[in-house]
């Protein structure tokens, strides 16, 4: 019986002055990753309402990923501090449901960090794989 | 039943009204007469029901076109797709006849967007109260089987605006309707009121050949008989509405929560008046308030909420009753909107959803009309007069 | 000076003389409290100026029509004092409204009481709180749930306020003999000095708050255990809130949920065609209106830390779903990754307005 894989759909949120430059790094030095992610840049990690991940979630995204500067180098100083504390939180109410946290990922990734992009890319792409397909996919009574 | 054809295609009923009207939508997805069809279905709690938009064909036979409650107004979820415009895909809705009423006047309020809708209303016996079907949905459904396949349709447990319902068929700006035929000949008659409905006969290949006159007199006779019940209760809610007291009396549990204003699908507003700030009064005007008359309730002016809400949205009401099943302390709201929207309604000549060409009263002016505010004006100026 | 004050006439009857006197002497300009309306057992909040009309007022009994902690945040700055009476969970919603910038305590005089729980509406409504009352008081004073009140009210355990000006003791205590009133503040004591009644140092805390402390937390793991075996996955979620009608009624009754126009209701969810469309086409049906599950988890989201358990959402909830109770199990568990209480400390700042430089390392 051959295994029926999936190709992953996952949803990103790149803070412009670190993790969206880092992608764009991956990409100008031609590291291959897979072409799953779908880029959204925000001025800053902490813009992301929890909303949206749930949006993106419940719209069938089989992962989401919040990309953010490394805690201390935000741009604006906090705020990816705070996008932390939002995450955990998100974190706590998925798991509180039963809901596979494992979709939801925070990734700090510097300019620079184009290698970081492209690993982050594909161990969330292969964990995915292995979570299987968004069961909101199919969900009639969202 | 002004206006209606004197021809329908008779569908026999084949294994129960539900399966014969869900295989015709089955079919009308099939051949791809409509992309989607949104009709109401029992939802994974299985004690409550949704409207689904459907795709797939087979989907569509695990719905019901009736269901006994109706938790969210069907215009209300029409509303939600249609707001912004038209969109791409043809789809079908069918409804219940005060969500098609509710339906044209969100439409006059441009709330949505129907061209590529194409509005289904069924003949309707009423819904069951929502918190009864709720807490024991094994006898709601008992109940609900029993009124819409029994002979008789004037059963005392659906709501109470049911009960007065006098609009409960045949809807003049519904594009197709599904009229329910009982006694001998048990059955359902398709009616074309439009272009959008002929086009769904033409598709399905089906020719209104059978006259609908008996089926059209069973319906005339009822409504008679709703008409006389309607102005009966109306009287007795006077007692509930009319005068300070009585109203005071009636809204005197209100907790000011706003469900009937959420549930109602007239009430669109994003942001109503009565949730915004310019209602919340300021520290200074609280207390001025509490000192004259000694004190004062909280939250602050509900009757003012009820009575605003009665001021905005009456000529539009179409006695769905949501208001009352939301209202988490039983307080008849529907019953006494409708009373007052009755009135409303009459002054101007005015039935809301009867027709899409009917402007909403308060859109447009004649300039002769409402004499009896015109004599009050009359008056004062003859008393102005006299005194020089 | 003496931290306690005994009157001795029924626990509701010496309040209410307390109340007239700061009314009389006009150490307030008015009192904020639960009265009868005069018609057929509707109850309210009231605002009384009028000290007759303080005959009507029914300050201990275990009705919550509103949360009275979202009345007071209505107050703006005013150079009047308010003796405001209300249930310990009413207080910390107030407190964690404060912290939003959405109310202030220095015009009033908070007076609570240690708490056996609110009456769900049908319980309290149309002559049924009446019935239930004689039962309800036996319960809190044997230190017992009693069988009609809410759901989160059983599995509460911070039935003793924190942070009120002064405190009526009724768990353990029998209401019709005695009223006991602890001052705690100095603004408390200076407001009481002058009333006639027994003074003394506070007595010894009860036995019976901590055997009714301990029934409540067994009650909040059970419930919460419950809760937990059903929503377990997306699909236990999707049955649970599957009958919700979208009316936020929830939101509304809320204290925590301040927002004048929510994220929910504006625009973000106010969908083109085409977007519904899209998501239509990659399914078999789709419910309308869209992102009923994303609202309840969404609010979760935005403000379950703060969440104080009184049980609103729940009676007003037109669809019977126990709101309350999911949101004070996933509150209990987000507001516990900080430490937090809600309106246990005026001063601790909401979770999500602050943050620590080293804490949860294992994200990112």
């Amino acid at each position: 019986m051959t295994e029926k894989t999936f190709t992953p759909r996952i949803i990103s949120f790149l803070c412009k002055w670190c993790s969206y430059s880092g992608a764009d790094l991956a990409g100008t030095s031609r590291l291959k990753y897979p072409p799953t992610i779908l880029p959204i840049r925000v001025m800053c990690s902490s813009r992301v309402n929890p909303i949206f991940v749930l949006k993106s979630f419940f719209s069938g995204a089989d992962g989401v990923l919040i990309g953010g500067c490394h805690p201390g180098d935000c741009h604006y100083q906090s705020g990816n501090y705070h996008t932390r504390r939002r995450v955990a939180i998100l974190h706590k109410i998925f798991d509180s449901f039963g809901l596979e946290t494992k979709r939801i990922r925070l990734a700090w990734i510097s300019a620079s960090e184009g290698v970081k992009f492209a690993r982050v890319s594909s161990e969330f792409t292969e964990e995915l794989v292995g979570l299987g397909e968004n069961p909101a996919k199919k969900e009639i009574f969202l | 039943m002004k206006g209606i054809a004197g021809k329908g295609v008779f569908l026999p009923e084949k294994e129960g009204i539900n399966k014969s009207i869900l295989g015709f939508l089955k079919t009308l997805l099939e051949k791809y007469v409509f992309d989607g069809i949104m009709v109401p279905m029992r939802v994974p709690a299985k004690n409550s029901y949704a409207w689904v938009l459907v795709r797939e064909p087979s989907l569509i036979m695990k719905a019901s076109p009736l269901a006994p409650v109706m938790p969210v107004q069907g215009a209300k979820a029409l509303k939600s797709l249609t707001r912004k415009g038209k969109g791409t895909l043809n789809f079908a809705v069918l409804m219940r006849p005060c969500e098609i009423r509710a339906s044209i006047e969100l439409t006059k309020l441009n709330q949505i967007h129907p061209e590529k809708i194409t509005l289904m209303s069924i003949d309707c016996p009423g819904a069951l109260p929502l918190s009864d079907y709720i807490q024991n949905p094994e006898e709601g459904e008992k109940r609900f089987e029993a009124l819409f396949t029994g002979e008789s349709w004037s059963d005392e447990t659906s709501k109470p605006v049911c009960q007065i319902c006098d609009q409960f068929s045949w809807q003049p700006a519904s594009d197709l309707h599904f009229g329910l035929m009982r006694g001998q000949k048990k059955g359902i008659f398709l009616i074309s009121n439009s272009e959008k409905g002929q086009r769904v006969l033409n598709e399905m290949k089906l020719q209104a050949s059978e006259s609908v006159s008996e089926w059209k007199k069973s319906i005339e006779d009822l409504t008679k008989k709703r008409q006389k019940k309607r102005e009966k209760r109306f009287e007795e809610v006077q007692t509930m509405a009319k005068g300070f007291e009585p109203l005071l009396e009636t809204f005197a549990a209100c907790i000011g929560c706003h469900n009937c204003q959420s549930a109602c699908p007239i009430c669109y507003c994003r942001q109503c008046y009565f949730n915004s700030t310019i209602s919340r009064p300021d520290s200074d005007f609280i207390f001025q308030k509490a000192e004259v008359r000694g004190g004062i309730s909280f939250p602050m002016d509900r009757i003012f909420f009820h009575v605003g809400r009665m001021t905005h949205m009456s000529l539009s009401c179409v006695s769905c009753g949501l208001c009352s099943d939301a209202c988490p302390v039983s307080i008849p709201v529907a019953e006494v909107f409708s009373y007052v929207a009755d009135q409303t309604q009459r002054t101007f000549e005015y039935r809301a959803g009867e027709s899409g060409e009917d402007a909403i009263p308060i859109t447009r002016y004649r300039m002769e009309e409402i004499q009896g505010v015109q004599n009050i004006v009359h008056q004062a100026e003859g008393a102005m007069s006299k005194d020089g | 000076m003496a931290n306690q004050l005994t009157i001795k006439k029924s626990s509701e009857q010496g309040l209410i003389d307390f109340l007239t006197f700061l009314l009389e002497t006009r150490k307030i300009s008015a009192v904020f409290t639960l009265r009868e309306t005069g018609k057929e057992g509707v109850f309210d909040y009231g605002l009384i100026t009028d000290v007759q009309m303080l005959k009507q007022a029914i300050p201990l009994h275990p009705f919550m029509p509103v949360n009275a902690g979202q009345e007071l945040s209505r107050f703006k700055a005013m150079k009047k004092q308010v003796a405001a009476v209300i249930r310990p969970c009413e207080l910390r919603g107030f407190i964690e409204l404060i912290k939003r910038v959405q109310g202030t305590p220095d015009h009033f005089l908070l007076i609570s009481y240690t708490c056996g729980g609110a009456l769900r509406f049908a319980s309290s409504l149309h002559g049924k709180g009446d019935t239930n009352l004689p039962g309800y008081w036996k319960a809190v004073e044997k230190g017992e749930n009693y069988k009609e009140i809410r759901p989160t009210c059983k599995a509460c355990e911070y039935f003793v306020p924190m942070n009120a000006d002064a405190t009526v003791s009724l768990v353990g205590k029998n209401h019709e003999d005695e009223c006991v009133l602890e001052l705690h503040t100095e603004k408390a004591k200076e407001m009481a000095a002058g009333f006639k009644g027994e003074y003394s140092e506070e007595g010894t805390k009860s036995q019976i708050v901590d055997t009714l402390l301990e029934k409540r937390k067994a009650e909040k793991t059970r419930l919460f255990q419950e809760i937990g075996s059903v929503m377990k996955d997306l699909g236990g979620v999707v049955e649970v809130f599957s009958r919700c009608v979208g009316c936020h009624g929830c939101s509304r009754v809320c204290p925590m949920c301040h927002c004048i126009l929510c994220d929910f209701e504006s625009h973000l969810f106010d969908h083109e065609a085409s977007v519904i469309e899209k998501e239509f086409s990659r399914k078999e049906g789709m419910r309308l209106p869209t992102d009923t599950i994303l609202f309840q988890l969404g609010r979760m989201n935005h403000m379950s830390f703060s969440c104080v358990g009184c049980g609103m959402c729940t009676e007003v909830c037109p669809a019977d779903i126990p709101v309350a109770s999911i949101f004070m199990k996933t509150g209990s568990e987000t507001a516990q990754l900080f430490d937090y209480i809600p309106g246990r400390d005026i001063d601790e700042p909401v979770p999500v307005t602050v943050y620590k430089e080293e804490e949860l390392s294992k994200l990112g």
